[in-house]
């Protein structure tokens, strides 16, 4: 089992309501695929630094879970269909800091 | 004896001296390594108040040259950042 870090930024206009749902899909894909999730944070409404497909702000999501590579797979293979989301970045880590928090949910 | 004290003098005001035209003029950069060490803060590109730092106005990645970092930190810190930009952090 390896140890990864996963950020989503979703799209912030039609899917703020439906931001909640999205997680908890994810989240039990990673689950359903021999994976365990540790923790999620919510970074809440960020502006983004340049345009990303017609877009200023984003909903970021950050996932902290164990797993192997086809949970990954699995995952990116999902996100990559969906209309939802602007970007995804998974990153392999060696250990877990839990306890750090970089953001706060704070509306910019 | 008059030229080496002339000499000495020279150097101090040197210091000061931006020798670079990407450093900032409040900003001045110690000789050792910032970031390695047993209190060098962790390099992660969540961290973006870190990266901030050796990053130009116009957002290019200052030279270790300029910022004395070391090679090591170095390549952990340009991959850090390009994972933030890859996110939009920064």
């Amino acid at each position: 089992m390896n140890n990864y870090e996963h950020t989503i930024i979703v799209k912030q206009d039609k899917f703020e309501n439906q931001s909640k749902q999205i997680i908890t899909k994810y989240e039990n894909l990673i689950n359903i695929n021999s994976g365990k999730v540790l923790k999620t944070e919510d970074w809440g409404l960020r502006s983004l630094s340049r345009i990303i497909k017609n877009n200023k702000r984003g909903l970021y999501f950050h996932i902290k879970f164990e797993g192997t590579g086809e949970t990954i797979e699995e995952l990116e293979k999902a996100e990559n269909i969906d209309e939802m989301l602007i970007r995804f970045l998974t990153i392999k880590v060696k250990e877990h800091d839990l306890k750090k928090e970089y953001f706060d949910k704070k509306e910019y | 004896m008059k030229r080496k004290k002339n000499f000495k003098k020279n150097t101090k005001s040197n210091k000061n001296k931006k020798f670079n035209l990407f450093q900032r003029a409040d900003l001045k950069f110690s000789k050792i390594c910032p970031l390695s060490g047993k209190d060098a803060p962790e390099i992660d590109y969540k961290n973006i108040k870190l990266l901030k730092k050796y990053l130009s106005e116009s957002g290019r990645i200052l030279p270790s040259r300029v910022t004395s970092v070391s090679l090591k930190k170095q390549k952990e810190l340009a991959r850090s950042i390009k994972r933030a930009r890859l996110l939009a952090l920064i």
